[in-house]
């Protein structure tokens, strides 16, 4: 087989001449045999369905690569790594898994894992601007631990960003990493070691969130005079610091206490496909492959026959362990969401104008009863409306409605708090005009009026419209109320979701003015899309 | 020259058809005189069964061997164990545990592996320092007893002294598998025990009770455990020793790792003292399996063969040969081996491991301390 493959590469180029030579019948027949044996197209022979974390897109050049060496192509379907984990869970078919590790999905559907294998590694670290990291002494600083950290915190000069935990990965990796650092044991995290009050007050430095590390880094770049520190993957900071568009490096900072690395492991959940999986683990665990790897990611390698280079630190990393059970893991996400993190004001600017009758504004109910205790299901149940945190609705259409204020104190969702908001949310009437702008300046009052009361909320503005404005203030005109707003204000971000005819150009220049992110609700599911922006409030 | 080059590849192309097509035709000939065997293997045999020279021994005793992989500690569940020709696990329980579910004729074991603790040389110091483990030659032996007593007063690496490098709040742990999973851990669990015991291999229950709760807490303790013995071993090779200062491994690994010129001077190995061997035990199912096992048992180059993948066999001399080449600094021979508990011992104290893990299962041994209901 091997020798009729390598002469079908020679064969292929010459197919023209072999006609012409008046051998056609020969060549027809040769041509069938080369088909047969696979080697006279270029498609790939294998293709594998492959639920996998967003980060790893940066990892399609190397799949390339594979796919002309191996014939294996690698169908990438990206999703948030407990959102990915808990599909699968629930049955959903795929040939592998790939996410930055492996461990909440080997706890939460093990049986489904027939093989895994590391791929490359990334720990979790802080960054701290250079200049701050040099006044702090920080710089080289082998002694450092995190306990360091939150006290610098805690005097307010660190401002960092972080992820969400309950939303992207760096986020988990993070959390875990500072409850087994502040739990004070060297060993594995129990309900009874976690010191909530002290993640409490180091999650108070968490200037900014968001449900992706990639969005994060982007934030990062655009806010760097405001922030001063970040929370992610090694590779994201190394790969910031070479990239030219920081004013000053990020200085990285391993803490004595320890960290956890991101492993990356390739699992394989279709035991049918063994062989290309084997032809897949083989092909990327290469010395050569791995070296690629490390220039074009800045993850180090995953095996020990390639050292990672000189960019990567040297000194020692301290591994702290990763939770055994799902109980420490969950009760861990649902401490930071009700207890330790800022607590939130989240507003939503609602349109119930009258082109939102019938399916869609049954759909923007659904999205909002979910949010409020409706949705059980795992990344429901991480997406809903957290304690202690403020939900302003502000519907409008020709003009502003009257807003409606919740403070959520019982999490149930059979308790009269979560139950309050699914009301007001069911009893939504679309009629009449829509008003966008003026409700967004009314949204910006409330946040800013409710701001000087509490400066330590974390304020945001969700905007959902399916049109276009068409009665009260222009943009222009909110655009120039919104500059004269004091700096505070400003900083709250508006995340619009784009829905039925709403204009796609207008949205995307409110979230780059004000620092949020557009999310599309056209195509999918509303209630899919307001569990994502939950990432970001 | 185009003209030409058509049909020439086309004989060539045709030719080599024909050989091939002989030559497999002759290979069938030969294998209707020959025995094909089937059977299902730890993982960590994989390799030495897919390595040509192995094949081409197991041929010239006209045997083809076909084999698939499983956690030696699921073999015995596999539903399709009766269609096998023999079981090879790794670990004498999970042999035992076989041989219940299916009637063996014979078994064999035609190699071992001492149960050996990968560390490295500024670990070690700090050991041989605070009087935990003695330097011999080129390797370190290790108290158990005085390891364990450290590891269940939950004492961490920054608690020792003489310590200048790796003063670290770690808890003083040895890494290994998931136990529920996988020999290598079950293999530790029986050291562990027995040490534990007083150095008496643990027999019942009463004595279960007396070491209970301190041998589910070592695994426990650990956080997130991976199932296949590669991963702690892989991790301590990538990760070094912020992840790993001390991993339960097979000394296979350790001497294959060597063989593959995988290991830097700073890597050492500690026998901990006692030690217990992984046997790995083929259960016969048929006559083909009894050949087998026979063959791996007697033959000499299968033998010689087995110890360039690490393993120990009856041929002492070739394995002395093949670590000195390799200056693979190994204990030659080890006189303080425990033997393994009862398979039911083993899996009533995995059976608390799986309990804690996962709470609706009641404590099997929460009465324990209190006469049993």
């Amino acid at each position: 087989m091997l020798v009729i493959e390598t002469m079908a590469g020679v064969k292929g180029g010459n197919m023209a001449a072999v006609r012409k030579t008046g051998f056609g019948g020969w060549a027809l027949a040769l041509c069938l045999l080369l088909v047969l044996s696979a080697g006279c197209n270029r498609e790939p022979e294998t293709t594998l369905k492959v639920l996998a974390g967003s980060e790893l897109q940066d990892m399609e050049p190397v799949l390339r690569d594979m796919e002309a060496a191996t014939g294996v192509r690698l169908q990438m379907d990206y999703a948030g790594s407990l959102d990915g984990a808990e599909r699968l869970a629930g049955g959903e078919k795929a040939d592998l898994a790939w996410f930055s590790h492996g461990k909440y999905l080997s706890l939460l559907a093990g049986s489904r894992v027939a093989a895994q294998e590391k791929i490359m590694l990334s720990p979790v670290v802080l960054g701290v601007r250079e200049s701050q990291a040099r006044i702090w002494g920080w710089t080289d600083n082998s002694n450092l631990t995190w306990r360091d950290i939150a006290a610098k915190v805690t005097s307010g000069e660190l401002r960092y960003a972080m992820t969400d935990p309950t939303s992207s990965n760096t986020g988990l990796t993070a959390l875990i990493g500072l409850a087994a650092a502040f739990s004070g044991s060297g060993e594995t995290l129990k309900p009874e070691t976690i010191d909530s009050a002290a993640l409490k007050s180091f999650f108070a430095g968490q200037a900014l969130t968001a449900g992706s590390s990639g969005w994060l880094a982007e934030r990062y770049l655009s806010e760097q005079d405001r922030l001063n520190g970040m929370i992610n993957y090694e590779s994201v900071l190394l790969g910031l610091n070479a990239g030219g568009q920081l004013r000053e490096k990020l200085v990285l900072v391993y803490p004595k206490e320890g960290i956890v690395t991101a492993d990356y492991p390739l699992m394989l959940l279709n035991p049918a496909q063994r062989e290309a999986y084997r032809k897949v683990v083989d092909y990327l665990r290469t010395p050569d492959t791995q070296r690629k790897i490390m220039d074009l990611t800045l993850r180090r390698p995953a095996i020990a026959a390639v050292k990672p280079d000189a960019r990567f630190s040297d000194r020692l990393l301290v591994e702290l362990p990763f939770p055994n059970s799902l109980e420490v893991i969950d009760r861990l996400l649902f401490a930071y969401l009700d207890e330790q993190r800022r607590p939130g004001h989240a507003l939503f600017v609602l349109d119930t104008s009258g082109s939102m009758s019938g399916e869609r504004i049954q759909q923007l109910k659904t999205a909002l009863v979910n949010l409020a205790g409706a949705d059980r299901s795992l990344s429901g149940r991480f997406a809903r409306f957290r304690s202690r945190e403020r939900i302003t609705f502000i519907p409008f259409s020709s003009d502003v409605q009257p807003a409606q204020n919740f403070q959520v104190g019982d999490t149930a969702a059979e308790g009269n708090d979560m139950r309050a908001i699914r009301q007001a949310a069911l009893t939504l009437q679309p009629r009449g005009g829509t008003a966008i702008f003026s409700a967004l300046q009314r949204a910006y009052e409330i946040a800013g009026e409710a701001q000087r009361n509490d400066l330590s909320r974390y304020y945001s503005i969700v905007l959902m419209t399916d049109g276009e404005s068409n009665e009260g203030l222009s943009e222009a005109e909110f655009m120039s109320t919104y500059r004269k707003l004091p700096e505070a204000v400003r900083q709250v971000r508006v995340f619009p979701v784009l829905f039925g005819e709403g204009d796609v150009k207008v949205m995307k220049r409110l979230a780059e003015a004000t620092g949020g992110r557009v999310f599309d609700g056209r195509s999918g599911s509303l209630s899919q899309v307001f569990k994502v922006i939950r990432g970001y409030q | 020259m185009r003209r030409w080059l058509g049909p020439l590849l086309g004989i060539l192309l045709l030719g080599g058809v024909g050989i091939g097509l002989y030559f497999s035709a002759h290979e069938q000939q030969l294998l209707t005189q020959q025995v094909t065997v089937r059977g299902v293997i730890g993982s960590e045999k994989e390799d030495f069964f897919r390595d040509p020279r192995v094949i081409e021994a197991l041929r010239a005793r006209r045997l083809i061997v076909n084999v698939e992989k499983a956690g030696s500690r699921q073999i015995a569940t596999l539903p399709n164990l009766t269609s096998y020709d023999f079981a090879f696990p790794a670990g004498l329980p999970a042999a035992e545990k076989i041989g219940r579910q299916r009637r063996a004729l014979a078994s064999y074991t035609p190699f071992f592996t001492p149960m050996v603790i990968a560390s490295w040389q500024l670990i070690a110091k700090v050991l041989v320092a605070n009087n935990l483990a003695r330097q011999a030659e080129g390797h370190y032996f290790l108290d158990m007893k005085k390891l364990i007593e450290l590891m269940n007063a939950g004492k961490r690496w920054r608690d020792l002294a003489n310590n200048p490098d790796y003063a670290v709040g770690k808890n003083i742990l040895i890494s290994s598998t998931d136990a529920r999973k996988s020999n290598s851990a079950a293999m530790y669990l029986a050291l562990f025990s027995f040490v534990a015991n007083g150095d008496e291999v643990v027999q019942d229950e009463s004595q279960i009770c007396k070491i209970y709760p301190a041998f589910r807490d070592v695994f426990l303790r650990q956080g997130f455990t991976e199932y296949s013995s590669e991963a702690p071993f892989e991790d301590y090779l990538v990760m070094g020793v912020g992840k790993s200062p001390l991993v339960m491994i097979y000394e296979s690994q350790f001497l294959q790792q060597a063989a593959h010129n995988g290991l830097r001077p700073e890597m050492v190995l500690l026998y901990p003292e006692p030690t217990v061997y992984t046997k790995h035990v083929l259960v016969a199912f048929t006559e083909a399996g009894k050949q087998l096992g026979e063959a791996l048992e007697s033959d000499p180059a299968l033998r010689r063969l087995a110890v360039e993948y690490g393993f120990r066999t009856t041929d002492v001399a070739y394995f002395r040969e093949f670590t000195g080449k390799y200056k693979a600094a190994v204990a030659d021979a080890l006189v303080n081996v425990a033997e393994p508990p009862s398979y039911d011992i083993i899996e009533a104290m995995i059976g608390s491991i799986e309990a804690a893990l996962d709470r609706s299962r009641p404590d099997p041994f929460g009465h324990c301390g209190h006469p049993k209901p």
